[in-house]
């Protein structure tokens, strides 16, 4: 009897559901730092609003590479409802510390394939979540990096305004 | 046509002859490719099955499933729905795609 369904599809289904969990977590980053930049830009922050409309950018991207290795895996990729977008911060200090605590949950999420993805055997999900499991350890650095910044730089007097300034490094 | 499973009401086959599987309802037999199969399991976890419990979330206690792009409409009631539900959970472990672990019925 031919083997119809491992014909069809190269990954485990529980890859799959995992998978489709992050997409739509990476989707969520991505409505995240959205509405980050929006508040940037609403209270003067125009350097970092740059900042975070470019994140956002990025994290739709990483979503749409697992979607896109869930369709050459024959797979179900499902595109993600988002809810819940937080627009309310009370300083750029609690914007970049949002933003670490999302990037620690991604990273643990992803760790979390990968363990599962090892278990079940299923290496073509663990070999693909290399590429994440740099990419977070970047990411996480950067927003510590801004975060040991605005530490330095403190949020007197001009401080606000040289910290948003100084976010500009972190820009490629 | 090759069964590969059984439930209470349902039975699951492989038809080698043109790349898909097939569910025997009873009354009517349908044809999924491995999408289809894997878009019928997304509709079934999505399900709010507690909801059947309660009389002010779903009154009669009834789903209704489109499947196959709107090919086919079932009307199957909370047994059914759990027993469908095993069905496929259970023939995705047969057929080496899931692990015998992870099968659960909601």
């Amino acid at each position: 009897m031919k083997d119809i369904a491992r014909q069809s599809m190269s990954i485990k289904v529980e890859s799959m559901d995992m998978l489709n969990a992050q997409i739509k977590m990476e989707a969520h980053a991505s409505a995240s730092y959205l509405a980050m930049a929006s508040w940037c830009e609403q209270n003067g922050f125009f350097t970092s609003a740059k900042f975070f409309f470019k994140q956002a950018e990025e994290e739709r991207e990483h979503m749409m590479k697992i979607f896109n290795f869930l369709v050459d895996t024959g797979g179900s990729p499902m595109s993600p409802e988002i809810t819940n977008i937080n627009h309310d911060y009370a300083s750029i200090v609690d914007v970049f510390e949002s933003t670490l605590d999302h990037e620690v949950k991604v990273t643990k999420s992803i760790h979390n394939i990968v363990k599962k993805a090892r278990e079940l055997g299923d290496i073509a999900t663990e070999r693909f979540l290399d590429w994440f499991v740099m990419e977070q350890v970047e990411e996480e650095n950067t927003i510590r990096d801004i975060l040991d910044m605005i530490s330095v730089t403190g949020t007197e007097g001009v401080g606000l305004q040289m910290i948003d300034n100084q976010v500009a490094n972190w820009m490629e | 046509m090759v069964e590969i499973n059984r439930s209470k009401y349902y039975s699951f086959h492989q038809a080698t002859a043109d790349r898909a599987f097939h569910i025997d309802f009873g009354h009517k037999t349908i044809r999924l490719p491995l999408c289809q199969l894997l878009s019928l399991r997304h509709k079934l976890k999505t399900i709010a099955i507690e909801d059947h419990f309660d009389g002010d979330l779903n009154k009669h206690g009834f789903e209704i499933l489109l499947l196959c792009n709107k090919e086919h409409l079932f009307i199957l009631n909370t047994l059914e729905i759990l027993d469908l539900t095993e069905l496929v959970e259970s023939s995705l472990v047969k057929l080496g795609l899931a692990q015998p672990a992870q099968v659960a019925l909601v």
